[in-house]
This record gives structure tokens, C-alpha cells and sequence, in this order.
């Protein structure tokens, strides 16, 4: 496990598309969230009651779905209850072949990655057709998103550039397109044919609303609307704990979504569905049908310790705010929550072992719980999730120690940052023997009491500086 | 696994877990957290917020004008005359105007759509659109010029104030509400902000006073 985590590190930081690509994220969505809450002074208490929102709800989870479950079922749309990612799997299957369908389109949703739903309908023979751009590029490039809210922002235009040339040739489109607006625009041609002609369109919902029934999808492409207006089939896949009592807490926790998402008051596009097509309606979906996950929610749930992280509301405010996310991207995390609510979700959801390093890569600086919209104590977590693997036996005693010196340095910027270049300097001239031991500045990065390599001659705050500088 | 046994299952797992929790439950939180602006700057913080998110907008002085600035519309960004329009809006005198309508959802593929928001948020510039038979959903998407017919006293201040206008028309919420802050955008490609994802590439909001 370590050995895996520390080879996709290694290979994260020597990949220049991927420094070039995360250095635009960064800036990007820091400064623009930065500017949105600058302009916005209730921000504040706005965040404190998000936080209330999300607690209250969650402890009366049962009761808000039972509510939103009997608003959707008179509007005649169909629940379903997933237990476990395979439940979800093959209610959506069941669902599928039942419609006799060829075609299925797809907006953006972390909880069908979370499940594996994309390679069980491809497996099944459907041809399957993410719509979101970011999604469509990942698909093309056979990649897992490394991003909650930016999936494909890993890649490069010259990148994009060679992945729209490589599929979209066959389509008629032979000349190179390299410019931003031309990309985009091709995208939206190839994709516009998919809209008009699938069968199914599955999407996820950001929330369920109890009052009424409806679920709620926030994008800025309008890829989701279309997904879910043009096919006879809409299916909603979503996770249990995104249920919001009523449309006035939606609205408290909409006013912190986009703007520590993407720096965004409103995303371009807010849209509230409830069931299938009524009898006046002029268009819409002929059947609905909603999949809630639980898939070790409820286990979380009844763990005092780890509940709050229920609360999260996905806007990658976490991650964009991570020097460690900043310096290797999602992928290196290793399941499909990255940054820092992706390793407390990660290990909740598929145990302490499964990926050890993340936890400890941590430099537990703070800035994830600073900017939680909804005020989880990230941070604290963390440490809880250390704590759970010392308990458990699952570090050596001395990475153990250089993590807490890290850790210590890692708040003390100017400090760590001199006492690391010297330690890598001093290393790479002594390291003849290629290999060396027991370094503790790179305790977190490199636990397990192993063999460290011998350093490339930069530290880590080196790479990233020259990045985003 | 049944259906029925996979709520009970999760229902149960829900239950047994919120009891390891304290017994003294949050209530729900009583204030609202919104941006505060004065009430008589409503219109003009709804036009500047339009504007922030690339949306157009122009004042005209009556319903019956809307066809007229369609036709000015359509001529300055040198569109097609046959115009997608919301059946809401079709017994407007659109041969006057030299427009041909279809009225037909989903739109077919033209280049420009009309259709009417049941009101407005100050707050975000945001437009409230909601589907019906006169109002087809696909057709805030469907086109690549989005113009909506806006009154201007339905302009709301706040979110919560739309919703209370949505409960006090819709006994039943309808099958889609749309949220529209600005025209489809991406950002995917390098961060860069690239206006027409898949959705419209240009929104323009006429103000009926
Ligand atoms: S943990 Fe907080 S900051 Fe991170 S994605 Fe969730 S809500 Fe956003």
C-alpha cells in the first residue's frame, strides 16, 4: 500500500503537465473564492449556519427521507434504496435494460464514481457518454477524475488538444483544434448529437429537498438540464445523507456552495426536479427514478467520532486550499475522493488500511477546516485517523516520530522550508548509497519505517514554489 | 435485494446509529444568513449582478413590445428570423415583428429561444423559470441565444422571497424549476472561463416594466 501511494507521489511531482495544470487550478479557484466571500460580509454567519443546517438534518436523517421519499413517490417518481455500491450498481442495470436502452448519457456525479457505475454499464454493452467537459475528457483519456468539482483539471490544453484530434477524427473532425473556445465548442457538437439521441440520462443531485420533493443539481454547462430533460428515462443517484429539510436551508447552503466551490454567488445553472413529466408538461423525462446510496453512510453516521464529515457538501474548497493536493493532484490519493475529505472518506469508506499514507501526508496546517463552508474540523480528523492507525500498530515507531517533527516544522514555514533544503542538499551529496534511512522531515510523506530514495536534489516546497510561482 | 428490505435495512442501520449520538438533538437553526441591501436598490443590484455574469438586459416599456426587440435582437447579432418561443409567448403579433415562431419542445435546433421567468433574484441576477406546458424547460438550454421576458415587479429580493412566490403559485412543485444566473459556461479547459458549454452561449433578459 505505502509503496503505491509513494509511487504515484513520486510520479505526481515529476509530471509537468501536471504542475502546469494544477498551478492554473490553484490560483484560480483560491483568489476567486477569496473574492466572493470578499464581497459577501454575512459570509460568516452564513457558514456557521450551513454547519447547523447539515447537523440538524443528519440527526434526523430517517425522518427528512422518509419526507422526501413520500413527496417523490406522489409525484410519480420511483425510490430506490441502495445499501451498497453493487445494490446501486444493479438497481441502475435493472433500470437500464428494462427501458431497452442503447444510448446513456451521464452528468457529473462523485457518488456513480464512488460506486462504479461507468464500468458496469460499458461492461453490460451500453454506450455510455459523460457530458460534463470535464468528465468527457476523462472518459476519453480513460482516467478517474482528480478533482470533486474539476475533474479533468490534471490535464493540459495540449493535452485536451491531443484527445479531441485522437476521437474525434472518426467524427469528421480532422483539423487540430488548440484554442480554448474551438475545444469547447467541438466538445459541444460531438455531445449535442448524444443529448438528442440517448435513452437514459443519469445525474446526481448536490441535494434532496423534504418539503417538496425535488432534487437539486448545481452546474454552470447546462450539461445536466439537457441529461436529464432529453432522454425518456432521468435517474438521480445520489447519496442519503444530501437531504435539506426545506427550500430555505437550500437556499443558506447554496450561498456557501458556490462561492467556496468557484467563487460563484449562483452557479450559471440551479435546477430543482421533481418526478417524471406531468400530463401538461410540455417536455421532460417520461419515467424518474431516484437510487440513494447508503454505502457505508450510516455506518459513519453512528461513529461519534467521524459523523461531522457528513456534513460535506462537496465543493473542493478543502482541496484547492491543500499544499499537499496542490503538489501531487487527486489521482495520487487512490479512490475517488481526493485532498483532505477525500482521505477521511477514503479511509471511513474503504477502511484504515486502504490507503495508510494519507492520513499522514497531511501537514496539518489547518487551511481545509478554515475554509469548510460547512465547518468540519478536517484537521481533527485527521489526527483521529493517525491516532486509529498508531492504535492499530499500522506505523513503525520511528516515521511515527519524524511525522510529529514534520508536522511541527510544516506550521513554521520559513523554518521548514530552510531546514529541508539543507537536509536535501546535505542528503543528495551523501546519498551515494542511493538509498537512505530514517530521514524525519520526510516523515509524513514517506512513513512506514522504510528505505527513503535518495533526494532528486529539490524539496518538496521547491517543486511547488517554482510551479506556482 | 428487495426493495423493500433495502429501505428497512438502511432506515434501521439510520436509526440504530442516531441513537449513539446525544440524545439532545440540534433543532433546526432559526436565522437566515443573506447578503443585506436596501430594498430601493433592488433593481439596480439585479442589473449589475446580470451583468457580472455576462448577462444583457434592456427595458421595454410593454409586453407587447417584446416581439419588436426580438426582431432588434436578432438582426444586431445577425440570427435566423424563425425564433423557438415559449407557447407562453406565441399569441404575441410576431408577424409584425417579421418573426417566424415554433413552439414545439423539445426546440428544435434554432439559434435563438424565447421564454418568460415567473420572477427574479436581486441577490444573485438570477432568473426563476419554471416548466409547464406554456413553458417547456428544454428551451432555457436548447438554443444558443437565451432571451427571457422578465417583469420587472416580479424581481424578488432574496431567495426565500422567490420561494414563497413559488409556494403561494404551485400547490405541487413542478417538474423542473431553472435557476439562471448567466449564460452555460466551462471552465475545464486551463481554468479558463469559456462562455457556451453546452447550453446557451449568450443570455439577454427583457425587463417589461
Ligand atoms: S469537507 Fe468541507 S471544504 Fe471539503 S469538500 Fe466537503 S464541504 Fe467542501
Amino acid at each position: 500500500m505505502t509503496k503505491r501511494f509513494q509511487l504515484r507521489v513520486e510520479k505526481a511531482l515529476n509530471d509537468e503537465h501536471l504542475g502546469k495544470a494544477l498551478g492554473h487550478a490553484r490560483d484560480g479557484f483560491v483568489v476567486k473564492r477569496q473574492n466572493a466571500i470578499d464581497a459577501f460580509p454575512e459570509f460568516e454567519q452564513c457558514r456557521e449556519q450551513a454547519a447547523k443546517i447539515r447537523a440538524h438534518t443528519l440527526a434526523h436523517l430517517d425522518d427528512y427521507l422518509l419526507q422526501y421519499v413520500e413527496k417523490v413517490e406522489a409525484l410519480g417518481g420511483q425510490v430506490h434504496w441502495a445499501p451498497t455500491a453493487a445494490d446501486a450498481r444493479q438497481i441502475i442495470l435493472d433500470i437500464c435494460a428494462a427501458e431497452k436502452a442503447k444510448v446513456v448519457t451521464k452528468g457529473k456525479s462523485m457518488v456513480s464514481e464512488e460506486v462504479g457505475l461507468n464500468p458496469a454499464l460499458e461492461e453490460a454493452g451500453y454506450e455510455l457518454v459523460e457530458t460534463d467537459l470535464g468528465e468527457y475528457i476523462i472518459q476519453l483519456a480513460h482516467e478517474p477524475p482528480s478533482h470533486i468539482i474539476a475533474p479533468a483539471v490534471h490535464k493540459t490544453r495540449e493535452q485536451i488538444t491531443e484527445l479531441f484530434h485522437q476521437h474525434h477524427q472518426a467524427l469528421g473532425y480532422t483539423e487540430k483544434v488548440t484554442s480554448i473556445p474551438g475545444l469547447v465548442n467541438e466538445a459541444r457538437q460531438v455531445l449535442r448529437q448524444q443529448f438528442l439521441s440517448a435513452d437514459v440520462g443519469i445525474t446526481g443531485a448536490n441535494f434532496l429537498i423534504a418539503e417538496n420533493g425535488a432534487g437539486v443539481i448545481v452546474t454552470n454547462e447546462g450539461n445536466g438540464d439537457l441529461t436529464m430533460s432529453l432522454p425518456r428515462v432521468h435517474i438521480a443517484i445520489t447519496g442519503i445523507e444530501k437531504i435539506v429539510p426545506t427550500l430555505d436551508d437550500v437556499s443558506v447552503l447554496l450561498r456557501v456552495l458556490g462561492r467556496s466551490a468557484t467563487g460563484q454567488s449562483m452557479t450559471s445553472y440551479t435546477t430543482f426536479f421533481a418526478g417524471p413529466r406531468r400530463d401538461e408538461d410540455a417536455d421532460g423525462p417520461e419515467a424518474f427514478h431516484v437510487v440513494l446510496v447508503d454505502n457505508g453512510r450510516s455506518q459513519m453516521l453512528a461513529d461519534p467520532e467521524f459523523h461531522d464529515m457528513l456534513r460535506c457538501i462537496r465543493c473542493g474548497a478543502c482541496l484547492n486550499h491543500c499544499p499537499v493536493y496542490g503538489s501531487i493532484g487527486g489521482h495520487a490519493y487512490g479512490w475517488v475522493y481526493p485532498g483532505p475529505m477525500g482521505s477521511i472518506l477514503t479511509a471511513r469508506y474503504q477502511g484504515l488500511d486502504h490507503e495508510p499514507d494519507l492520513p499522514n501526508a497531511c501537514t496539518l496546517n489547518g487551511h481545509c477546516a478554515e475554509v469548510c463552508p460547512v465547518k468540519i474540523p478536517l484537521s481533527e480528523l485527521m489526527r483521529g485517523l493517525r491516532r486509529h492507525q498508531n492504535a492499530q500498530g499500522m506505523q513503525a515507531r520511528p516515521a511515527r516520530w519524524g511525522l510529529g517533527l514534520w508536522a511541527a516544522l510544516a506550521q513554521r514555514p520559513r523554518l521548514y522550508r530552510m531546514i529541508s533544503r539543507i537536509a536535501a542538499g546535505t542528503m543528495a551529496r551523501a546519498g551515494k548509497q542511493g538509498v537512505l534511512r530514517s530521514w524525519p522531515l520526510a516523515g509524513g510523506w514517506f512513513a512506514g519505517g522504510r528505505d527513503l530514495p535518495k533526494p532528486q536534489g529539490k524539496t518538496f516546497m521547491d517543486v511547488w514554489k517554482k510551479r506556482n510561482g | 435485494m428487495a426493495e423493500n428490505s433495502a429501505r428497512d435495512r438502511i432506515l434501521a442501520d439510520i436509526r440504530a446509529a442516531l441513537r449513539t449520538t446525544p440524545a439532545d438533538k440540534p433543532p433546526p437553526p432559526a436565522a437566515i444568513a443573506r447578503p443585506s441591501f436596501s430594498d430601493n436598490d433592488r433593481f439596480r443590484a439585479f442589473v449589475q449582478r446580470l451583468e457580472a455574469v455576462a448577462g444583457t438586459w434592456e427595458e421595454v416599456a410593454k409586453a407587447a413590445d417584446v416581439p419588436k426587440a426580438v426582431a432588434a435582437y436578432a438582426a444586431q447579432h445577425e440570427l435566423e428570423k424563425q425564433v423557438a418561443v415559449a407557447p407562453a409567448l406565441a399569441h404575441l403579433d410576431w408577424d409584425a415583428a417579421g418573426l417566424k415562431i415554433d413552439t414545439q419542445a423539445p426546440a428544435p435546433a434554432r439559434q435563438l429561444g424565447l421564454t418568460e421567468a415567473v420572477c427574479a433574484v436581486a441577490e444573485t441576477g438570477t432568473l426563476v423559470l419554471s416548466s409547464s406546458a406554456d413553458h417547456p424547460t428544454t428551451l432555457n438550454f436548447l438554443p444558443e441565444y437565451h432571451l427571457v421576458v422578465m417583469h420587472k415587479d416580479s424581481l424578488v429580493t432574496h431567495l426565500e422571497d422567490a420561494w414563497q412566490l413559488m409556494r403561494q403559485h404551485h400547490q405541487v412543485w413542478p417538474r423542473t424549476v431553472n435557476l439562471v444566473t448567466g449564460p452555460s459556461r466551462t471552465a475545464d479547459v486551463e481554468q479558463t472561463i469559456q462562455l457556451g458549454a453546452h447550453g446557451p452561449r449568450s443570455l439577454h433578459v427583457l425587463i417589461v416594466a
